[in-house]
């Protein structure tokens, strides 16, 4: 069954020219009509019942015009819409607070918002107080509430709800790590259970953990629709993947070493860099006159811009020597634990706990899949099963 | 090799008991397999103004019912809230607008009320003209007050003037005691005739709400409409007999001066309190079939740019 359909949507914002003007209307009459903005241009697309989908792109691609058609808060200029079931958004969850209101009050008021009747509240209420953890204060006018109790008594109302379709914006950006938790638990369980889900995020690692497919939208029109791990490839690829490894001039012909080149391959399976599998990371450089303590820095990072590993030379005995000319330092893994996708590369040169040359973002390296890995990292191991008797009656034991 | 064996009968790292699942006190969702429930199915398209629409924003009202309740209960709540005279607010300001009628018309200059007490007379057309003229005016406003929800949210939006008229007609109730009160002491006799107060301030509540709908779905736009309701319905009220009666329009402009529905009710109001007068039936359903058709073109208005309402707040 197709849960949601998009047929031939599209969406114009018609935006004011020159807001601030002091033109009034008298002016305006003669002016020419405002300018025209198409969020949505010709988007279609379905999502089966029980199908999590997740849509990537770039600010202003579209992702939150399709949100806002979906929840009925816009209508489409043109094209039509079809939901099938009832359909919670969870877009900024606690939108719908009264400041003067107590948190009771407002769990009826941003609950019959969200369609719940208030027999219904009434039963759940003390799940959704304790499920929220602001059982001290719920008494209390909302508006002495601090952000993070606002968002997690705004979640509480929303995972009480049972929708047949789930729709999440970037929900997930707020609150401590441990409400994080419960409320990807609560996600997992409603997807679990068969809900339809359209999540749309920044963070390309929750969509590829919580979406099977996923649509790519570049400037209001679907580039890209297919498995979340093909589409968050490419997405990644669009974003930086072109910049390719560029030099550095910033640091002029002084500097006595830069990195000249990065590669990345590997000796088994020689097609490409995978999970589990060893790799080999070879960086050129070119020193200017004979350096001592030399370290070399290979910073890998995520999509998302966290730093997520590093290759370097460093130990507690100093660095290299480094003779003037040019020459290529090899990184040898036996395992390489990453999981698959697109990183980022930064390459550095120290000179005594000194940068003397860096380059930012200057390459990138394709992981692709290898050993089956979930999670976030590859650990090496090996495997068999133990019957030691001695072994078994210590664990009976501990009961 | 006496070292391994108690190595491994002592191993150093101990988990402790396992663990369960992240306990989440919530009932799991049932599986969709075994939900049986006909499930809605929406269609959304472009909006358009069409009477038809009307029918199925009725509906969907009615499925948020419990929401109009919940914020008419909470508009009335937070209305009072860090207020030392709270409730009394509500009856204050007719009070205070019939005391200074009074001296005015009574000790200033002075006109005809046919023997009435003036504090009654004036009185007993304010109460509806207040329940009239603050609903109109604060619930216009209702929508801008709001723009957070109007773009993160989707309920529908003729809720939150609705709430504002419900929030008004309880101030009205309230107000209506004082009414009582001033019957009971100027010793107007009571009759089963004051049941015809009920359909008139419906008709009142239903004109109310048509002029709120439209005016609030304009100034999501303009607000220039906000700016102009207060003077709106300042010139309004001298429009209709609340501080005179009727009677002292001449004749030859009554017609035309009765063309505004609103002049009818209140001056049918007034006489229903205090002379237990049975309204003329022409003077019911000729506003009552003007909040019909008015109220059916400000709904589906309504509804029509209901749609476009979070792009351009």
């Amino acid at each position: 069954m197709i849960d949601l359909q998009f047929d031939r949507v599209c969406k114009k914002y018609n935006l004011p020219r020159a807001a601030n003007s002091p033109k009034r209307w008298y002016a305006r009459a003669f002016a020419k009509g405002s300018a025209e903005m198409w969020a949505l241009r010709d988007v279609s697309f379905q999502v089966r019942e029980g199908e999590a989908l997740g849509i990537v792109g770039h600010n202003g691609a579209g992702k939150t015009t399709i949100l806002k058609i979906l929840s009925s808060i816009t209508a489409p200029t043109l094209g039509e819409v079809t939901v099938r079931g009832r359909l919670a958004a969870l877009v900024e969850v606690s939108s719908g607070f009264h400041p003067e209101l107590t948190g009771r009050e407002n769990v009826y008021l941003h609950g019959a918002m969200l369609g719940m009747r208030r027999s219904e509240i009434r039963r759940q209420m003390d799940s959704i107080i304790e499920f929220s953890g602001v059982d001290k204060y719920v008494d209390v006018p909302v508006k002495r509430y601090s952000s993070g109790m606002y968002v997690r008594l705004g979640f509480s109302i929303a995972a009480h709800l049972d929708p047949d379709i789930l729709l999440l914006d970037e929900v997930l950006a707020v609150g401590d790590a441990a409400f994080q938790a419960k409320c990807l638990e609560r996600i997992a369980q409603l997807r679990k259970n068969g809900r339809t889900i359209v999540f749309i995020s920044h963070d390309l690692a929750a969509v590829y953990r919580l979406c099977d497919r996923a649509l790519l939208l570049d400037q209001g029109r679907v580039l890209m629709d297919g498995p979340a791990r093909r589409i968050i490839d490419e997405y990644q690829e669009m974003s930086f993947g072109g910049e390719g490894a560029t030099s550095s001039d910033e640091s002029g012909c002084d500097t006595p070493a830069v990195c000249t080149s990065v590669s990345f391959s590997s000796p088994h399976p020689p097609d490409a860099v995978r999970t589990g599998y060893p790799m080999l990371a070879r960086v050129g450089y070119r020193a200017a006159k004979t350096l001592a303590n030399v370290v070399f820095r290979v910073s890998i990072y995520w999509p998302s811009g966290y730093l997520c590993t590093q290759l370097s030379n460093d130990s507690a005995v100093g660095g290299l020597l480094l003779e003037p000319g040019i020459g290529i330092i090899e990184f040898e893994c036996p395992v390489l634990p990453i999981v698959p996708g697109l990183y980022r590369i930064d390459l550095a040169i120290e000179v005594s706990g000194q940068e003397i040359n860096t380059l930012q973002r200057c390459a990138t390296l394709r992981v692709e899949p290898g050993r089956v890995v979930s999670g976030d990292f590859y650990i090496e191991n090996t495997w068999k099963i133990v019957t030691n008797p001695s072994l078994l009656a210590v664990e009976s034991s501990r009961g | 090799m006496d070292a391994l064996p108690e190595k491994e009968q002592a191993p150093n790292v101990d988990a402790g008991p396992l663990a369960t699942s992240i306990d989440l006190g919530l009932p799991l969702p049932t599986a969709e397999s075994e939900r049986n429930h006909a499930r809605p199915i929406k269609v959304i398209r472009p909006p358009t103004f069409s009477i038809s629409t009307i029918f199925d924003g009725v509906r969907t009202l009615a499925q948020y019912s419990d929401l109009l309740y919940t914020l008419s209960l909470f508009r009335l709540n937070v209305r009072y809230k860090q207020s030392i005279l709270g409730w009394t607010w509500a009856a204050l300001q007719p009070l205070a607008l019939m005391g200074i009628y009074t001296v005015i018309f009574t000790r200033i200059t002075s006109i005809s009320t046919r023997g009435t007490p003036y504090p009654i007379f004036v009185f007993s057309a304010l109460l509806p003209w207040i329940f009239f003229s603050s609903s109109i005016s604060s619930a216009v406003n209702g929508l801008i007050l709001h723009p957070s929800l109007l773009t993160k949210m989707y309920f529908p939006r003729e809720i939150i003037p609705l709430s504002y008229l419900a929030a008004g007609f309880a101030d009205f109730c309230i107000a209506s005691l004082i009414l009582g009160g001033l019957m009971v002491h100027y010793k107007v006799s009571l009759s089963w005739n004051l049941l015809y107060a009920i359909p008139i301030i419906a008709i009142l509540g239903g004109f109310a709400a048509a002029v709120a709908l439209f005016f609030s779905a304009v100034q999501v736009r303009f607000r220039d409409v906000g700016l102009a309701m207060p003077l709106l319905l300042q010139v309004w009220m001298f429009t209709i007999p609340v501080v005179y009666s009727l009677e002292s329009v001449p004749l030859r402009f009554r017609r035309l001066y009765l063309l505004d529905p609103i002049a009818g009710l209140i001056e049918d109001f007034r006489s229903v309190v205090i002379h237990g007068a049975v309204p003329g039936a022409a003077s019911l359903v000729f506003p009552g079939v003007i909040t019909f058709v008015s109220f059916t073109l400000a709904y589906a208005f309504f509804k029509s740019s209901e749609a476009t309402m979070a792009d351009i707040i």
